[in-house]
């Protein structure tokens, strides 16, 4: 006999499984419609490879797996795939999510099967890509893929089966071990022979005497017909307490050994499967079938027909519940799982999945009422009761204040939800729906900073690429310029005597202007003459003012007498110059300055002595003398001016020369 | 008189002999960049909005370390505001509504049909999230959006929705319990929680 141990805490509440237990599995005939949702694993969901209105045969792949952790969905029975839909998922949230949805045609009609004849001589690997084809989950509820959990890197010592069972209410292994004991072990030789014969113990509560009489039929049966190798199989009974059905739980009963925090049995070399996977896997193996069908327990005072029943994956609840004859009214609530990890269902057309080991139709008062709970009196029966060896009333407070950080750090991770907190709770608080509040908001909190990381990561690489892409701009005009310098210098040197152009350019500036002026009309003699003038005026004039200066100079006797005497020795000698060479134009133009002053003052006096004679006609009374003198006078003026006007006409032939 | 010399040339020595110590302590254990920035920045949601004013997280945990207030990261909300407050050890105030209001989270969604192609939103992306080219339909990289909302505005034709990201399965998690007290009990209900 094997050695048994204990875990700390767990908890007795009324079993409540001789409702289900007393009669043998009926197979529930293949419903109408059948709703199998893409993702019913944990993981990532499945691929549809159906298309609405292909004809599927049963057990045909409908939608494959996605990436490592993932598991293939088959349709459970044939018929015209009538739509991919979104449908209320079985999960505790009640969302909806894709489904294929077949209506059968009621031919049940299968694919083409692969039986295997002679399994021993498989390999591991065929074994495990057998497993994967099937779709094969844990058939215990969480439903983990089985070929992931069995693709280990590290020794397995133990096989664990968990036949235990422990939740109330649930009989569907024990009901699968009294009628499918054969088949059980030889799906867990199988399991053996892909882990490397590790021996295995079969874990199963004392409250299960039948199947455990099974068992050991099936062991004795099986070993009398086989070789000695597989006589490393044992059935270990041990006391029924909940939840002794726990994977690390089971784990410590049966080996002695603690799964390390945030660790896997495999960890420790062990490896546990649920005694309805290993059917799963005789299922998968020797008859060629994949997973498209399950035990799944009705129970709860509302069920007429409380029993187990083979039911089809994606059979909606509705449906079983009507074969079950559960009368709906008298249901108060609807569980799916047991009632201290299951959850509620509201929609009956919910689908049962792989995971689905239960519905409890409670009637009312069958289940205790959470809805008024009264304060914590600190009474620590949580902790007693606690099978992970957990403080439930720290995390309690902890969830309550929102302090995520130091739940955290008292293990709020190692919780596994069995819902002992809360069953010995006189207060009557729902423990496990803060747990899972928390457990959830540490999970988005730890998704966001996942989140907020990556962003931060783009980010910077996008300013990062920014700046780069600025540099690398600004890096090449810098070298642009200095290819064009380079031109530049290259172009002077091949051609030395080309100017510089800007000096090129003055040169060409100063040259049209002198062009122009060589261009513009010769200035007449009379501007000439005017210019000589005013140059002779202008010099004259200096010489005047200098002249005054030094005789003021002599007159005070002051010391600059010398200097301005030179000055004006050379203005003189300017003047002179001026004065000669305007007295040569003069002469070249043929002008008498003299003779037109005289001229002219001759016009002027004539001019004046006619007026006054005009004004002396208006006053004076001998008019007559008077009008011949003007007579006389006017006469002398035109003589003057024509004098004038002759003289002032000589220049003419001198302009034209 | 001795003693009094003696204990001023001890003193000065240990002086020079501790000085020396710290001395090199500063520069062997000198710690670069800004901590203090880190740690801000590490608070910040990342969402690079622009909403405090800043061109990006980073630049506000920088003005926060120079003494910006805290209170101006409407995506971060009074989570971030409680978590500045606590690293900074000032008083949590409330969010500055001149800045924008807490909202729930969204990402930007491009109607394909109406984007004809101008390139606009990817470069006011500040993460990188949008996928396109000129000419080609962009795309946005739903798992990369931050829903700054940056893009909207540069869009020409207006085919950019902010839309709020759904609930799955994967990511809905449990409430609270409502917290009931025995003197202020609301009417019977079921279907709260599962234990018997």
């Amino acid at each position: 006999m094997h050695k048994i141990w204990s875990f700390h805490g767990g908890v007795h509440p009324n079993e409540n499984k001789s409702q289900s237990n007393q009669l043998p599995i009926v197979v529930m005939p293949t419903p109408k419609q059948l709703v199998l949702p893409l993702s019913q694993h944990i993981g990532k969901a499945a691929k549809a490879v159906v298309e609405p209105g292909d004809y599927v045969l049963k057990g045909q792949l409908i939608a494959s797996a996605q990436g490592f952790v993932s598991a293939n969905i088959h349709a459970p029975s044939s018929g015209y795939v009538s739509a991919l839909a979104e449908r209320t998922l079985p999960h505790q949230s009640a969302l909806s999510g894709p489904c294929i949805i077949i209506d059968t045609d009621g031919k049940d009609q299968w694919v083409e099967l692969n039986p295997t004849t002679n399994p021993e001589s498989l390999s591991k690997s065929e074994l495990l890509n057998l497993i994967h084809a099937a779709g094969i989950t844990g058939m215990g509820g969480a439903s983990f893929p089985s070929a992931v959990k069995l693709q280990l890197k590290s020794d397995i010592h133990t096989l664990i089966i968990n036949a235990a069972e422990c939740e109330p209410y649930i009989t569907a292994d024990d009901r699968l071990m009294r009628e499918y004991a054969d088949q059980i072990i030889v799906g867990i030789q199988l399991l053996q022979q892909l882990l490397g014969q590790p021996r295995c113990l079969i874990g199963i509560e004392d409250n299960k005497p039948e199947a455990i009489t099974a068992l050991n039929l099936a062991l004795s049966h099986n070993i009398g017909q086989q070789t000695a190798q597989h006589t490393n199989i044992e059935v270990c009974v041990i006391p029924t307490k909940y939840p002794s059905g726990g994977e690390k739980q089971l784990v410590e009963i049966l080996t002695g050994h603690q799964v390390p925090h945030g660790g896997i049995p495999a960890n420790i070399g062990i490896v546990c499967q649920n005694v309805g996977t290993a059917k799963a896997i005789f299922d998968a193996i020797i008859k060629g079938q994949p997973l498209i069908k399950r035990i799944t327990t009705v129970t709860g005072k509302a069920a007429a027909n409380a029993g187990n029943y083979q039911v089809l994956i994606g059979t909606q609840v509705e449906d079983l519940l009507a074969f079950a004859k559960v009368d709906l009214t008298r249901t108060s609530r609807l569980v799916m799982g047991g009632p201290m990890m299951g959850f509620t269902i509201q929609d009956t057309q919910t689908p049962l999945v792989k995971g689905s080991n239960c519905i409890l139709a409670a009637a009312d008062l069958e289940l205790a009422s959470v809805a008024d709970h009264h304060a914590c009196i600190r009474c620590g029966q949580c902790e007693v009761a606690c099978p992970a060896d957990l403080l439930p009333q720290q995390l309690f407070w902890f969830a309550k204040a929102e302090e995520f950080e130091k739940a955290q750090d008292h293990n709020l991770s190692d919780c596994i939800e069995c819902g002992a907190c809360a069953w010995v709770c006189p207060s009557q608080i729902p423990l496990v729906q803060y747990y899972r509040y928390a457990k959830g908001r540490v999970k988005s909190i730890n998704s966001e900073a996942h989140l907020a990381e990556l962003a931060r990561m783009r980010f910077e690489t996008r300013e990062q690429r920014l700046a780069d892409e600025k540099s690398a701009k600004e890096e090449k005009r810098k070298i642009r310029a200095v290819a064009a310098a380079a031109v530049q210098a290259a172009k002077r040197a091949a051609n030395p005597t080309a100017e510089d152009p800007i000096a090129a350019a003055l040169a060409r500036v100063s040259k049209q202007k002198q062009e122009q002026q060589t261009a513009a009309a010769p200035k007449s003699s009379e501007e000439v003459y005017k210019e000589l003038k005013t140059a002779a005026a202008i010099t004259r004039t200096k010489l005047k003012k200098t002249s005054t200066a030094l005789a003021n100079a002599k007159a005070k006797d002051h010391e600059q007498e010398a200097s301005l005497q030179q000055t004006v020795d050379q203005l003189t000698v300017k003047a002179e110059a001026a004065q000669a060479e305007l007295k040569a134009y003069e002469a070249k133009l043929g002008l008498d300055p003299e003779k037109e002053k005289i001229l002219l003052v001759a016009v002027a006096k004539t001019n004046a002595a006619i007026r006054k004679l005009e004004k002396t006609l208006a006053t004076a009374e001998d008019s007559q003398a008077l009008g011949e003198d003007i007579t006389e006078a006017k006469a002398a003026h035109q003589i003057a001016t024509q004098a004038l006007a002759d003289h002032q006409a000589k220049p003419a032939p001198a302009q034209e020369s | 008189m001795q003693t009094l010399y003696l204990a001023i040339v001890i003193l000065a020595l240990l002086a020079i002999i501790f000085g020396a110590i710290l001395g090199f302590a500063a520069i062997r254990f000198k710690v670069d960049g800004d901590p203090i920035v880190d740690q801000i920045d590490n608070l910040l949601p990342q969402t690079q909005c622009g909403q405090c004013g800043h061109p990006g997280c980073r630049p506000y945990a920088e003005a926060i370390a120079n003494g910006e207030a805290i209170n101006r990261c409407p995506p971060g909300g009074e989570t971030t505001i409680k978590a500045l407050a606590d690293l900074l050890d000032v008083e949590a105030i409330p969010l500055d509504a001149e800045h924008g209001t807490e909202a729930i989270r969204t990402i930007a969604y491009i109607r394909e049909d109406e984007c004809i192609g101008c390139t606009k939103c990817i470069q006011a992306c500040p993460v990188d999230a949008i996928l396109g080219a000129a000419k080609q339909m962009h795309t946005v990289i739903i798992d990369e959006c931050t829903g700054c909302d940056l893009c909207v505005e540069p869009c020409p034709v207006d085919c950019i929705d902010m839309i709020p990201i759904d609930v799955t399965p994967v990511s809905w998690h449990w409430q609270q319990p409502e917290q009931l007290i025995a003197t202020s009990r609301l009417p019977h209900s079921h279907g709260e929680s599962d234990h018997a």
